[in-house]
């Protein structure tokens, strides 16, 4: 790996990216939490279930 | 067929003023008569089709109606799984491609009704966005031969927008919904994380995949969207949320919705005439009633980096046996793109999952307290030709990717909804498009925004002049 090596370039620039970031991330963050942020953020549930065909329903 | 939309086609099946086999042959004639030229489909089953729009017709005629797309020949990207088709993934090599369910996506269309015309060509791996394919020909933009249509849905861009099929399935990791669908003057929405399932579609990346509806109007996809989305046992990820009536809910008016357009990041570097596109699309919200506004949100750069970092590493992951033994059966530049994700340290791709909760997290408190969605350019400029993107070196044409999603890739960080809508063409003759982005699990708002825009601004009705 020479840092004339674009992809070397590449990967230090996304690497300092997140080192720039995580210093503040807490002890507690973990990557499960971003879809409960989904969840939590999306408006007020309506509508139906969804429509699941019959060997969905059959799936195990 | 040309110029109908999906909706209105599925109308006049009803209403029994065209039958199921006439609006299947007359696509597939289409794709005789044009694919030649735009290579939009890899595999075209006709016969298959045919006999499903024979049964169909069958079942219309003793009044029995499967769904609300009874008839309505659709094609599904080449990653998508379908008993008794090829998956090529866009790659020389099929064989290693093969998954443990059938697509759950297209099942659910097809037992609406839907006819399987094929499966369309896409960009290798789904990892590029521009929409030329070594293997199976470049695809064409229907507007300018010549010009990309778009990636990595390239197919289902192109497909749709000449009217070979009347809507389609894509997969969006960077923007691979919206960027075929902005190049090619059609309707795409990349849904939430988790609205839609996966299984059953080749990965890319789990944490960033999504499948969604591509389809001549922001109706039209309502309405497939309505039929796909859901909780699926074949997909973890999948939510258990209810599925709202996307299609019911477009004619609820959009006066007073508040709708952002980013002051930062969007619309930096933007073609002149992208600009004032998007710009003029805003305003003809404003016009309908939605109270507009600039916002500043939090930094796109770092959701794009964090996006890049989990999507390269995990993409390496899954197509790790390709990449060892055929590494020369690659095109360069996904080849170079897969050695990248290789070479990313554990360390970082942890503490990327990490920071992507938190951002998400963060992005959707702050900036959804102020507006209820953003309104934001989906591609910096006309389709570009394809020459052009091609032309240098592999580090010039991954430079080029990674520009040209630039746009689209900060939502597939954050797993919003985001939706491409057409809002006019370049004095060029190629279409122009914006995006409308909204809260988690929000399509319903995203799509009445879309729909309200485009029944006011009508570009629907213009497609390309293709003979």
């Amino acid at each position: 790996m020479t840092s004339a090596d674009p992809l070397a370039m590449d990967l230090a620039g996304l690497a300092a990216a997140i080192e720039r970031a995580e210093g503040d991330l807490a002890l507690a963050e973990e990557p499960a939490r971003f879809a409960a942020a989904l969840e939590a953020g999306a408006p007020p549930e309506s509508g139906a279930p969804g429509p699941a065909t019959a060997s969905e329903a059959a799936a195990p | 067929m040309t110029g109908r939309t999906l909706s209105a086609l599925a109308g006049e099946i009803r209403a029994g003023r065209l039958s199921p086999v006439e609006a299947t042959r007359a696509c597939l004639d289409r794709i005789a008569r044009l694919d030649g030229r735009l290579r939009a489909f890899i595999t075209v089953d006709a016969e298959n089709a045919l006999a499903a729009a024979r049964a169909l017709e069958a079942d219309a005629r003793a009044g029995r109606w499967r769904g609300p797309l009874h008839g309505v020949p659709l094609a599904f990207k080449d990653l998508c799984h379908i008993p008794g088709l090829p998956s090529s993934c866009g790659t020389k090599t099929p064989q290693y491609f093969f998954a443990e369910h059938e697509c759950t996506a297209v099942r659910r269309l097809v037992a609406a009704g839907a006819v399987t015309l094929g499966k369309l060509n896409m960009t290798e791996l789904a990892m590029g966005p521009f929409g030329d394919n070594a293997h199976h020909g470049d695809v064409q933009n229907p507007w300018r031969p010549g010009h990309c249509s778009g990636g990595s849905s390239s197919g289902s861009g192109a497909a749709v927008a000449a009217g070979l099929a009347l809507g389609a399935l894509g997969t969006d990791t960077g923007g691979s919904i919206r960027l075929p669908a902005g190049c090619c003057g059609i309707a795409g929405l990349k849904p939430t994380y988790g609205r839609v399932s996966r299984a059953g579609v080749m990965p890319l990346s789990w944490s960033m995949d999504h499948v969604g509806p591509m389809a001549p109007t922001v109706g039209d996809a309502a309405l497939l969207l309505g039929v796909i989305a859901g909780a699926d046992p074949q997909d973890a990820t999948s939510s258990p949320r209810a599925v709202p009536d996307y299609a019911g809910a477009l004619s609820e008016p959009i006066v007073g919705l508040r709708v952002g357009v980013p002051e930062n990041y969007y619309f930096r570097g933007l073609h002149p005439e992208m600009e004032a596109g998007v710009r003029r699309a805003v305003a003809v919200l404003e016009g309908l009633g939605a109270r507009v506004s600039e916002i500043r949100v939090p930094d796109p750069q770092l959701i794009t980096d964090v996006a890049n970092i989990i999507s390269r590493a995990e993409s390496a992951a899954i197509h790790s046996r390709l990449l060892r033994e055929r590494p020369q059966d690659l095109q360069p530049a996904v080849r170079a793109r897969l050695e990248l994700g290789v070479r990313i340290p554990a360390h970082d791709y942890l503490q990327a999952l990490r920071l992507r909760a938190r951002l998400a997290r963060e992005f959707i408190r702050e900036v959804f307290a102020e507006v209820d969605a953003l309104a934001a350019p989906v591609i910096r400029e006309p389709a570009p030709a394809l020459a052009d993107v091609k032309a240098g070196t592999t580090e010039d044409v991954t430079a080029r990717m990674k520009e040209f999603s630039r746009l689209t890739r900060p939502w597939n960080g954050l797993g919003l909804p985001a939706l491409s809508v057409p809002c006019g063409l370049s004095a060029a003759g190629l279409p122009l498009a914006f995006q409308i982005v909204g809260r988690p699990f929000d399509e319903a708002t995203v799509l009445k925004l879309g729909h309200a825009y485009e029944q006011a601004a009508g570009w629907w009705r213009q497609g390309p002049a293709l003979g």
